[in-house]
């Protein structure tokens, strides 16, 4: 159809040329945020043979390609307020997705703390011909450590992404995450509380320094609360030799995860994000 | 004769229920339809149609699939499900009632 062409562009989608009518009907998908690449093409040719109709119907009155074009944008109205129409349709789903893929983050994320640190720990029992059974005597203590991992590096994580262009909002969920945690561990493991809460700031903290461009300046951003806390608090697990280990299982793990929420962003959530 | 777009806005459900409680239609030609039989007083704004067909289609009362015409142009028709044709008796009932209650008012208001 030659009669809203414009020169020398293609629509990315289906290979045509780009329209002023694409672009109309780009615009309500992009800002209806619609859950789904299906829907989102669904309701984009939905649109699309809408918009034709509307377009021959301007032809059948004689209009010419400006007036057409103009007669188009008045009759279907405000991309913004069909996209907000279409938004607000599509809402529950759109929730539960989110709720869906952060449930993954959150589960693989721990997985890879768990296997990490798992790592960590069996290769310092052989370096050091320890029993590797006896390193995880502290296992009960330890979980609460790769849980407060997960919880500081994907609560920045979430920030992130809830909050993109302003950092001060961005640590906001890590900071009310990180004191829910805090009453938590002190109310559940009193004595204990110190090396999780600290495990917590040093994934937050690698996670936020992780944005910087200065390579693996993020390492202090592990070692940072770690050597707080252990200033503050002595030896954090009993019959731990090796406070390094900690700072390099913590260190190793931020690198993971964030390996693991590049891998997720590129092929589970690349649909929710386009 | 103007009047408040919300009120149409509304009645969105009903009217569309009661559209395709005839035939199968796609978005533009309800459209046509509603204009035709309202002498050009209803314009569904593209803003309000197509995502209330879609919240319908959601709740089960609609369903839909793409038609080739005989101009080769598809295009997504939608018709009323078991459940939309019962939806749509009990919508029409309730707006038969409401309509004779508010005109009731009106009536003893102006007598």
């Amino acid at each position: 159809m030659g009669f809203f062409h414009e020169n020398g562009e293609r629509h990315a989608l289906e290979g045509q040329p780009v329209t002023r009518l694409d672009r109309i009907v780009s615009r309500v998908v992009l800002l209806a945020k619609l859950p789904g690449n299906k829907l989102r093409s669904e309701i984009a040719k939905e649109l699309r043979a809408h918009l034709e109709d509307l377009a021959e119907e301007a032809r059948s009155y004689g209009y010419d390609e400006d007036a057409s074009a103009r007669m188009v944008k008045r009759r279907f109205g405000e991309p913004q307020e069909i996209a907000s129409a279409f938004a607000s349709v599509y809402a529950p789903e759109r929730l539960a997705k989110r709720l869906a893929q952060a449930a993954l983050l959150v589960i693989t994320s721990t997985i890879a703390v768990v296997i990490v640190i798992g790592t960590v720990q069996s290769i310092a029992a052989i370096c050091t011909a320890t029993s590797i059974l006896s390193t995880f005597r502290d296992i009960y203590w330890e979980l609460f450590g790769f849980g407060a991992i997960t919880a500081g590096y994907c609560s920045l994580y979430a920030g992130e992404r809830l909050f993109p262009t302003s950092l001060a909002r961005a640590v906001l969920p890590s900071v009310t995450v990180g004191l829910w945690l805090s009453a938590l561990f002190l109310w559940l493991i009193p004595q204990h509380a110190a090396l999780p809460l600290a495990a917590f700031t040093c994934a937050a903290l690698g996670r936020l320094l992780q944005r910087v461009e200065i390579p693996l300046v993020w390492f202090a951003g592990t070692a940072l609360p770690l050597l707080i806390a252990w200033a503050l608090f002595g030896r954090l697990i009993s019959g731990w030799q090796f406070p390094w280990l900690v700072w390099l299982g913590l260190t190793i793990c931020c690198k993971v995860l964030r390996e693991v929420v590049q891998f997720l962003e590129r092929f589970v959530f690349s649909e929710s994000f386009a | 004769m103007p009047f408040d777009r919300e009120l149409l806005k509304g009645s969105i459900a009903l009217l569309i229920l009661k559209l395709l409680s005839e035939r199968d239609m796609y978005g533009y030609e309800i459209i046509q339809e509603s204009l035709r039989r309202s002498q050009e007083a209803f314009e569904f704004k593209e803003g309000t149609l197509y995502p209330a067909l879609h919240q319908l289609h959601k709740r089960g009362y609609l369903r839909s699939e793409w038609r080739t015409g005989e101009n080769g142009k598809q295009r997504k028709y939608y018709g009323l499900t078991a459940a939309g044709r019962k939806a749509a008796r009990a919508s029409e009932k309730e707006w038969v009632f409401f309509t004779k209650m508010v005109n009731a008012m009106l009536s003893k208001a102006n007598p």
